[in-house]
């Protein structure tokens, strides 16, 4: 009977029209938010894959026509380093160790191929794409490298058609072992090299830090200090102002495909941003457009309301049963929007790994959070409105 | 429950009421539950505005109304509703029935506030007052006097101490006023409950122990 006298009037189209905005405006809401979040994970996550555009940078002294020449001049010494650890935006350092010992590299079969080899060495957890069997201990024969993806793409459009040597994929690459020569006149030893894995991030080849620790001890120049050339920092936005104030007026270089990628970044976030106020005026709006409907509800059914309230109804027994009417009708939006919202996560997790980009396949807390955010307003917002619209 | 009025003056009649004398308005006047009290009121000396004063649709008056330690004036909602529940029910003189719904869906709307009445009790009472056939036929479609026994049934299916009746036989025929006369004595005795009934003339209808020209 209550429904009949106090939702009678109530017109099934704008119910849907008011509905579909709040749907809207939810569903455009939960997207801005995770956009947002998805870029901030592949971003600034903590995952393996930085290659949207990396915050590691590998950092360098410039090489100039004044200290060209000159011994030491492009060393990083121990207050370089300490002081890069402040410097802003940067969040971690970390040393390239390079060999400073000779290694010759050999490969028979069909790639006749004999060189001298520089290795390098990070700490682990500065390598992207980190494999399983990335270790090597003194004693071992089997040793483990990481090549930079720009080497095998040189080799493959490169090198290898000019040629007329066969292209080779990357499980290819894989399967071949080198054969490395450490040390010179008696002193060698040699290794059995497997390439097992490939780097976006570092442009050469790495080898597990403590084979070049071992190499440099054994078969390095006693009694001369180990000094870093390069270094790797992980840096939280390497596109601000001050960060890049820093480099210059150090005089240091970088590579600067990634500070091009954080000028990508700056514009997602530009566009991410933009993205959610718009969100956040649909969603004001399709609210606004709900309340309304329901004060026109209310207010159509006010002589009903008036007489239920002389009758002895009280006003907070009738706003429960309204909210308790359009309750389910929220709910139901929300769930729907929060339903668009999941398959748009795992349509972007599909497609982005088709790109080689890691997205988790469910939307991540902050949308939950979001969705818990706006759902709480909505709901306080609906019940003020109808508890003030039942009381006017 | 007790009722009291001190120094009561409706906005609207106060120039008017300051030139005669009345039995209630500027007057310091309290009544107990159980007594029946009739406010004899020609046309325009504030019979309805009076009833709806205590009843608490109307605050546009001067001086205190109190239902119990109740002040009316600064009840709020929330406890109206509880008066107009278990303390106090009302015969509207305009009836104010729900068009949209049948007879006894305009009682038992009320009926469901409290429960106190069972569904076989309020269909006997509409029996009673010649309903019976009536029952299922829209507010909007009902002659003005079913509308007015409706609205008597509507008034007894919850508990009350007083039962405030604005001219409630005023469309009814003699039959049909001494049937809802008895329904309403038997209800009013079984909550041992007083009640004010507000009318034109001078009537016997009730055992008044009071009379107050207004």
């Amino acid at each position: 009977m209550l429904k009949r006298l106090l939702l009678g009037t109530q017109h099934r189209g704008r119910l849907w029209a008011a509905l579909i905005a709040l749907c809207l405006g939810t569903t455009l809401l939960l997207l801005s938010v995770m956009i947002w979040w998805n870029f901030n994970e592949l971003l600034y996550g903590k995952g393996q894959d930085d290659s949207l555009g990396s915050t590691f940078l590998i950092i360098g002294k410039r090489v100039t026509d004044q200290n060209m020449g000159v011994p030491n001049a492009t060393i990083f010494q121990p207050q370089d380093i300490e002081a890069l650890k402040q410097a802003p935006q940067v969040q971690d350092v970390g040393v390239i160790t390079s060999n400073h010992f000779p290694i010759y590299a050999m490969m028979g079969g069909q790639l006749p191929l004999a060189t001298d080899l520089p290795l390098e060495s990070v700490p682990d957890k500065f390598i992207d794409k980190m494999p399983a069997d990335w270790k090597w201990e003194p004693g071992s024969r089997d040793l483990p490298i990481i090549v930079s993806s720009q080497f095998l793409d040189i080799y493959n459009y490169v090198f290898a058609p000019s040629q007329g040597l066969p292209q080779l994929s990357q499980s290819s690459v894989k399967s071949i072992a080198l054969n490395l020569k450490v040390g010179k006149g008696d002193r060698t030893e040699t290794f059995l090299a497997h390439v097992v894995g490939f780097s976006d991030r570092i442009g050469s080849v790495l080898a597990p830090q403590s084979f070049i620790d071992y190499g440099n001890k054994t078969y390095g120049n006693p009694g001369v200090p180990m000094t870093y050339s390069q270094v790797i920092i992980k840096a939280k936005d390497p596109s601000d102002k001050h960060f890049a104030d820093y480099l210059q007026q150090h005089d240091y270089a970088t590579n600067s495909q990634n500070l091009r990628w954080s000028k990508v970044r700056a514009i997602v976030e530009v566009v991410t941003s933009a993205t959610g106020i718009l969100a956040l005026l649909l969603m004001g709006i399709g609210t606004l457009v709900f309340i309304l409907f329901i004060e026109l509800t209310i207010a159509k059914a006010q002589a009903s309301l008036t007489l239920l309230l002389q009758i002895g109804y009280s006003p907070r027994y009738i706003s429960r049963f309204m909210t308790g009417r359009f309750l389910p009708l929220i709910l139901g939006t929300v769930v729907c929007s929060m339903a668009i919202a999941a398959a748009g996560q795992w349509v972007a997790a599909v497609n982005a790994r088709t790109q080689g980009l890691n997205l988790p396949l469910l939307p991540g807390w902050p949308v939950w959070a979001a969705l818990a955010l706006s759902t709480a307003i909505l709901l306080v917002l609906v019940t003020r409105s109808i508890s003030a619209a039942i009381r006017k | 429950m007790q009722l009291s009025l001190h120094g009561v003056v409706p906005l609207p009649l106060r120039d008017k009421i300051t030139s005669t004398s009345s039995g209630i308005w500027k007057q310091q006047v309290s009544y107990n539950k159980g007594e029946f009290i009739f406010v004899q009121a020609p046309s325009g000396t504030g019979k309805t505005t009076l009833i709806h004063i205590l009843y608490g649709l109307r605050k546009d008056y001067e001086g205190t109304v109190k239902w119990g330690d109740n002040l009316l004036a600064t009840t709020g909602d929330e406890l109206f509703a509880d008066l107009r529940t278990g303390d106090i029910s009302v015969i509207f003189q305009d009836m104010r029935l729900f068009p949209e719904l049948t007879a006894w869906e305009n009682i038992d709307i009320k009926r469901r506030l409290t429960n106190t009445i069972s569904e076989e009790q309020a269909h006997e009472w509409l029996d009673r007052l010649g309903l019976k056939d009536k029952k299922n036929s829209s507010g909007a479609t009902l002659s003005y006097g079913e509308q007015q026994r409706v609205a008597i049934v509507r008034a007894l299916v919850q508990p009350f101490d007083w039962l405030l009746m604005d001219e409630p036989f005023s469309h009814l025929d003699h039959a049909n006023t001494q049937k809802a006369i008895t329904l309403i004595s038997d209800v009013v005795r079984q909550h041992n409950a007083g009640m004010i009934m507000a009318d034109l003339d001078a009537n016997n209808y009730f055992p008044y122990t009071k009379t107050i020209l207004l």
